[in-house]
This record gives structure tokens, sequence and C-alpha cells, in this order.
């Protein structure tokens, strides 16, 4: 389990002072899947980057629960962030280097890009991957370290439709079978309501909104009731008097 | 790599060649005709002199480039790791950049005599900044979302320096190293012209006092070829350490 209490995250800029977020309360519980979403700039990824390790918090603190070894986490971010200089089976291997040994690596390697659909450009360079394709890659290098706690933001963006809706159901069925808690930043409330147990609505540094989503897996993101939910939360999210505003909330 | 075309045009520059002495355009002392100069390049290799000389300027090169590099390296690293010793001798390297290394001749040739020193002292002023400027700005452009990466990944900061900085500034590092030992080999034979008693510069020197200009042109070739040699050399190492590196290479045509 993972909590967040009273977590606020302001950056400055330009003299000023932005407030990415602010009174953030949440409890991730162990293997739940939550899905994150808002427009553009409401501080999604300062979050996932907070949750991460990656940023600090301004003020509030992250509560963990006290265990042996330190927390495994896998990260997808917005963009693929690949190193140029290994092929794609090194890059989905790079967090394993050295920590596994060598034929456990490849095994899971191999496993990895079998899943996203890769196996034939395990040689290929990042160069010479499609913006869809490097993405894939990264969603691989995550998913090999058998994370226990599973970050993503906006991970399908990049893909077209039917590799999208391909890969949500793998997400699914990855999560159901390993139990990781996982946290996926989207834009697209549709997508939102297709993988999250709640959606978590955000709006200029803030969680707005929290919606259950009680439908069984896999869903059908055209059911009737799937869609019920997506316009609960699209209307909550347009009715916000935020929303007519586009910047985030930014103090002087 | 030897593309016809490449083969093409340097035969026609010689055939142009050729033909300028051939139909009189310019006399045979000012531009001396290809085949007397393959000839006087024949007796200068069958003498030795052609290869003893070489011999000098490449064992200069490779000494001055070396020490460059062991002086460059170390000092840039020093400069990326602490920003109180950037701050402090930035604008006085800065001012040591603007100056060509042959106008430091006269001053070196007195504090170092017109020996070997002085010719590794030319060589290590000419590309120590290419080799400094390509390590510091290697370091400099490391994509701070690279190393996040491995943040993520839990590597702790000599694991992240090693797999994520290093090959992320080794193209930079790369093209300052071509870059350098281009600089360095032309500023020798520079070096050597002025004052020497040995090495190719000094050949072609020589040779123009004897009125000799077929030495002087079959010097030049060679200083050409040998300076091309020494990249093909430089790249083809790059291209088998590090092939994906092969790309960034050609940017560093200086
Ligand atoms: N490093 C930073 N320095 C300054 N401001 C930042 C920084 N990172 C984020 N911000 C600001 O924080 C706010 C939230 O940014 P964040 O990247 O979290 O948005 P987001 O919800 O992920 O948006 P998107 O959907 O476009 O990715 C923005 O106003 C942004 O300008
Ligand atoms: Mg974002």
């Amino acid at each position: 389990m993972l909590e967040l209490v009273g977590i606020g995250r302001r950056y400055r800029v330009d003299g000023g002072e932005v407030r990415a977020l602010a009174d953030i309360d949440l409890v991730l519980p162990k293997g739940s899947f939550t899905a994150l979403v808002g427009r553009s700039g409401c501080g999604k990824t300062t979050l996932l980057r907070i949750l991460a390790g990656l940023e600090s918090p301004s003020e509030g603190e992250i509560r963990r629960p006290a265990q042996a070894g330190p927390l495994r986490i896998g990260v997808v971010f917005q963009e693929a962030r690949l190193m140029p200089w290994l092929d794609v089976r090194g890059n989905v291997g790079f967090g394993l280097h050295g920590r596994l040994p060598r034929h456990e690596t490849a095994a899971r390697c191999t496993a990895a890009l079998d899943l996203v659909g890769l196996s034939a450009f395990a040689g290929a360079m990042p160069g010479q991957l499609s913006g869809g394709m490097a993405q894939r890659v990264a969603i691989a290098r995550a998913l090999v370290l058998e994370p226990e706690v599973l970050l993503l933001d906006e991970p399908f963006a990049a893909l077209d439709a039917f590799t999208r809706r391909a890969m949500q159901n793998e997400l699914v069925g990855i999560w159901q079978r390993r139990k990781p808690t996982v946290v996926f930043v989207t834009h697209d409330v549709e997508e939102a309501v297709l993988l999250g147990e709640r959606v978590l609505e955000m709006q200029a540094g803030r969680i707005v909104g929290r919606e259950n989503i009680e439908l069984p897996y896999p869903r059908d993101p055209t059911a009737p009731e799937a869609n019920r939910y997506r316009r609960t939360i699209l209307a909550r999210l347009m009715a916000d008097p935020a929303a007519a505003r586009p910047e985030p909330a930014a103090l002087s | 790599m030897l593309r016809p075309i490449t083969i093409a045009v340097f035969a026609a520059v010689i055939g142009l060649w050729w033909l300028a002495g051939h139909l009189g355009w310019v006399s045979a002392f000012l531009l001396p005709a290809p085949a007397t100069v393959a000839d006087t390049m024949g007796d200068l290799i069958a003498s030795g002199e052609l290869a003893r000389h070489s011999l000098v300027s490449l064992r200069r090169v490779s000494l001055g480039y070396a020490f460059a590099i062991t002086l460059a390296v170390p000092l840039a690293l020093l400069f990326v790791l602490s920003r109180p010793l950037r701050a402090t001798f930035e604008p006085l390297l800065e001012f040591l950049r603007q100056i060509p290394p042959l106008a430091l001749m006269p001053l070196l040739m007195l504090w170092l005599g017109i020996g070997e020193t002085q010719k590794i002292g030319i060589i290590v002023l000419s590309c120590f900044f290419p080799i400094f400027l390509g390590v510091r700005g290697g370091f400099a452009a490391v994509d701070r979302k690279l190393i996040d990466v491995g943040t993520v990944c839990g590597f702790a900061r000599p694991e992240i320096m090693l797999r994520i900085v290093l090959p992320s500034a080794l193209p930079a590092i790369v093209v300052g190293l071509r870059i350098g030992l281009g600089y360095s080999w032309r500023a020798l034979v520079g070096a050597e012209l002025i004052a020497s008693s040995a090495g190719l510069g000094y050949m072609i020197v020589d040779a123009e006092n004897l009125a000799r200009t077929d030495i002087v042109l079959a010097g030049i070739l060679v200083i050409g070829a040998l300076g091309l040699a020494a990249d093909l050399l430089l790249r083809l190492a790059i291209r088998t350490l590090a092939p994906w590196l092969a790309g960034d290479l050609e940017m560093a045509r200086a």
C-alpha cells in the first residue's frame, strides 16, 4: 500500500510560482488499478513523478509499508525514452542488466518482446522504430522488472487504435496475473473507464472526483454501463468552473 | 568506402593537373607534371627520406595528441563535475581559446627551443580545445529524461554515470577527438615549416630553398594522404567500437 498525505508541489516559473499539485490525499491499496484523468497541465505527470521518487513534494509525505528491499517500481514515461545506443533487446533489459543471471534476463526480455509484439525487432536500433513501436519497447522495459508498482503516463497515446486495444487488454491481463499496484494516467475518459478499478479526476493540481468502476474485466468500452460512467465523469470534469480556464492554478 | 565516383574525381584532378603542364598553361617549375612528382616520390621512398620525415612527423603527432587527450579529458571532467571551477576558469579558457596556436610559436620557441618539446607543445595547444570542449559539451548535453529512466530502475550514481551519462556524451567526445586530430596534424606541419630540422614540413621548406617544387608537391600529397589515413583509422576504430556513433561522426568535418 502507498499513501499520499497532503502532497503539494510548487514550481518556480518565470519569477512567479506554479502550483502543479495541491492537497493530494490518496491511498493506493496493494494490487489496485487506479486511473487518473484530467486535462493537459493538470498535474498528472507531476503526481506520477512524485510516486516514482523522481520528484520530491513541496509539502506532504508519502507513506510506504516497511519492507525488506526497496519497492520495485516500473515506469512508462509519456515519451519512450529509449537509449539510442542500445538495440531493442538491450533497452528492454536495461533495468535488469547485472541484477539477474544472464539467461534469466534473456528469457524475460524474450517474453516481454513477445508480449508487445516486437520479437522480430529485437535487434533493431531505436532510430529505426516508429513512435508506437518505441513506446511498446518502453512498456516492455517496465514489465520485465516485474514491478510491484507500475506507473504509466499516457502509455498508449502514440499507438494506433488496434494496437492500443490489444495493449489495453494485455495490461489488464498482466495486472490480473501479477497484481502490481497500477497507476495509469490518461486524458481519455473512455480508456480510464475501460481499465481502472477506480477513476480519479484531476483538475488544476487537485483530485476533484472519484468514481469506482463496478464492472467485471474484461470490459467492453461500448457497453451501456461503461458509457454511463463515462458520461458521469465527463460531465463532472466539464462542469467544474476550473475547466473553463485552460491554465493550471497559477499563484503569484 | 572507395566508390567509383571518388576515384573518378581524383583522376579528373590529376588529369587537369597534367593538362595544365602539357598545354603550357603553367611552367613546369611552378607546377611540375604528375609524372615528375611521381618519379620524385619514388626517389624519396627509395632513399628512405620520405619514411624518415613521415615517421618524425607521425611520432610528434601521436605523442602530442596522446598528451593532449590525457590533459583535456580529465580537465573537462573536473569542469563537468565542479560548478565553482567552471565559474572561475571559464573566462580564462575562453580567452585562451581565441589565440591560434601558431601565434604562440615565437614564444614557444623562446621557451622550449625548436626541438621536440616545442613541436609537441604546438600540437597540444592546437587540439586541446576541440577535445576539451567535446568532452564538456557531451556531458552537458546529456538528456535528463534518460537519467530518470536509470533513477527509477534504482541505479546508484556510478551506474547512471557509466550506463547513461557516458554513452550519451560519447558522440560529442568522439567528434571532439576527430576535430582535434585534424587540427593537430595541420598545426604540426605548420610548426615544422617555421622551425625544424626534420619532419614533412621541414622537408617541404628545405625543398623550397633548393627550388625543388617537385619535392614540395610530393610532400604536400603525403601530408594530405597521411592526414586522411589517420582520420580513416579513427573512424574505423569508432565504427567498430561504437557503431551507433557512425552518423554523429559526419558532423566533425572541420
Ligand atoms: N519541471 C517543471 N518546472 C516548472 N513547471 C513544471 C515542471 N513540471 C511541471 N510543471 C508545471 O506543472 C503543471 C503540471 O504539469 P504536468 O506535467 O504534471 O501536467 P500533465 O497533467 O501531465 O499534462 P499533460 O497531459 O499535458 O501531460 C504545468 O503547469 C507545468 O507547467
Ligand atoms: Mg503529462
